[in-house]
């Protein structure tokens, strides 16, 4: 099923300016897999190179946050990815 | 064109340019480029048309190498920079150094954890170099304060000095395929054992090209019960190591500088080994100007006191003109140069942000 992807600013350089990408996939992590094959430097700028997403950046999806057992999670049909920089600072 | 000064500023907020005559008189100051994004290591590359690199390590999304082919007017970054590969387990978490490597568009590149990438192609492809990165020592190495790191290559024909901290110092004979700690006289603080074979914490090591066989090292000092541990000298390539540093306030300190012109020449900014600022909040820089034998007090045009600084392990330079002149950067953000071989003290920039790296290169 397709999934949308919402890419931050701040990593819209790595995917051509778009602010958004379409994946198909069924689980968080083959939305993952997808993105490192379309879009091989966005991937790398989420998860480091043993897959682990890093440390500061955090996965929602629709307005859950992923934790790192969350992986697998199902997607449903129009789920919509986010991918944010976690807070920093005070 | 004349020849100009080039300075690379890396600090925790990006890389900035600072470019001048051989005059000095005034430096032009340009960036930051990676804005936000801390910079550790950068080179001047002046193997044939100059290029300037710099590490962009970015605690959110990962680490990019910049590169610069207009002497740091506009900067874009290459086509990867080093990983680990996936089997190994481990990933990449800082960029500490890079150096040039044995042909013209080899690089070398020191990582957190700590761990030796080479490039054949000026950056744009990254091989692991087994030889140190999977070291069967490789897994008792500690992070230090900084980290994990390899922070210092330092190539000599067939010859490749590593320094880690903590790690201690591995030497390669036979051009980086395999490579022992060589820590003989290289003593540590904070193991029960005052000379282990490896895990020490070096700071920097310096050497000249006209001496290879000797090197200077900066070593984790300030150890009151292991006194002058901290700052060392080789004569016979890195083999055994002895203390050099008697007559200085403080054997703790982070870079070491050797002269262009002289091998005798060296420079050292003592710190206090607790607060790892100005001794008495007085900033000096410390030359000797015989290999290590007598050291004498610089510090015409710094501040009286109240100096509460860090100058860490790449923050300090020295240009290469007939009377050179040495360049420190600080943790609070000030750029300093040190005019005829450090006799005289002028703030170039005050107000930067905290300053990790210094490189400077005549172009």
């Amino acid at each position: 099923m397709s999934v949308t992807i919402h890419i931050p600013v701040m990593l819209r350089h790595e995917c051509g300016g778009h602010s958004k990408l379409s994946v198909s996939a069924t689980s968080i992590r083959h939305a993952l897999e997808e993105l490192a094959k379309g879009h091989p430097a966005v991937y790398r700028s989420v998860c480091n190179e043993t897959g682990v997403v890093r440390r500061h950046v955090h996965l929602f999806i629709n307005s859950s946050l992923v934790t790192d057992d969350g992986l697998d999670t199902k997607l449903k049909p129009n789920d919509e990815l986010f991918i944010m920089p976690a807070v920093s600072g005070g | 064109m004349a020849e100009r000064l080039v300075l690379c500023i890396g600090t925790k907020k990006g890389l900035f340019i600072a470019e001048a005559a051989k005059t000095r008189r005034r430096f032009e100051l340009r960036g930051p480029f990676g804005p936000g994004v801390p910079v550790y290591s950068s080179l001047i590359d002046t193997r044939g048309t100059p290029r300037i690199f710099a590490s962009s390590c970015n605690p959110f999304f990962g680490m990019k190498i910049m590169v610069s082919t207009d002497l740091g007017k506009n900067f874009k970054e290459t086509k990867s920079a080093p990983a680990f590969p996936k089997s190994d387990g481990r990933a990449l978490e800082n960029i500490w150094s890079i150096e040039p490597g044995k042909g013209k568009r080899e690089l070398l590149c020191g990582v957190e954890p700590a761990s030796l990438f080479r490039s054949g192609d000026g950056g744009n492809s990254w091989e692991m170099v087994p030889g140190i990165s999977n070291h069967e020592h490789a897994q008792h190495w500690q992070p230090g304060n900084g980290g994990l790191c390899m922070h210092t290559i330092v190539r000599d024909g067939n010859r490749v000095h590593l320094g880690i901290s903590t790690g201690g110092h591995y030497l390669s004979e036979d051009g980086g395929a395999t490579f022992d700690a060589a820590n003989n006289g290289v003593g540590a603080g904070f193991f029960p054992d005052p000379n282990p074979e490896f895990g020490q914490c070096v700071h920097k090591i310096a050497t000249h090209p006209d001496v290879p066989g000797r090197l200077y090292m900066q070593n984790h000092g300030g150890w009151p019960e292991r006194p002058g541990i901290g700052v060392l000298r080789s004569d016979d390539h890195g083999h055994s190591w002895h203390s050099i540093a008697d007559g200085l306030p403080s054997d703790f300190g982070f870079p070491i500088v050797v002269h262009p012109h002289d091998p005798d020449t060296i420079y050292v900014v003592p710190l206090d080994p607790s607060t790892r600022t100005c001794p008495d909040s007085k900033p000096a820089v410390w030359r000797s100007q015989n290999g290590g034998g007598k050291w004498k007090r610089l510090a015409n045009g710094f501040p009286k006191r109240d100096s509460y600084f860090t100058v860490l392990r790449d923050a300090m330079t020295i240009d290469s003109l007939k009377s050179p002149a040495l360049y420190f950067g600080t943790t609070t953000g000030r750029l300093w140069i040190g005019r005829d071989g450090g006799e005289e003290w002028t703030c170039l920039f005050d107000s930067l942000p905290p300053i990790n790296c210094v490189k400077v290169a005549v172009v």
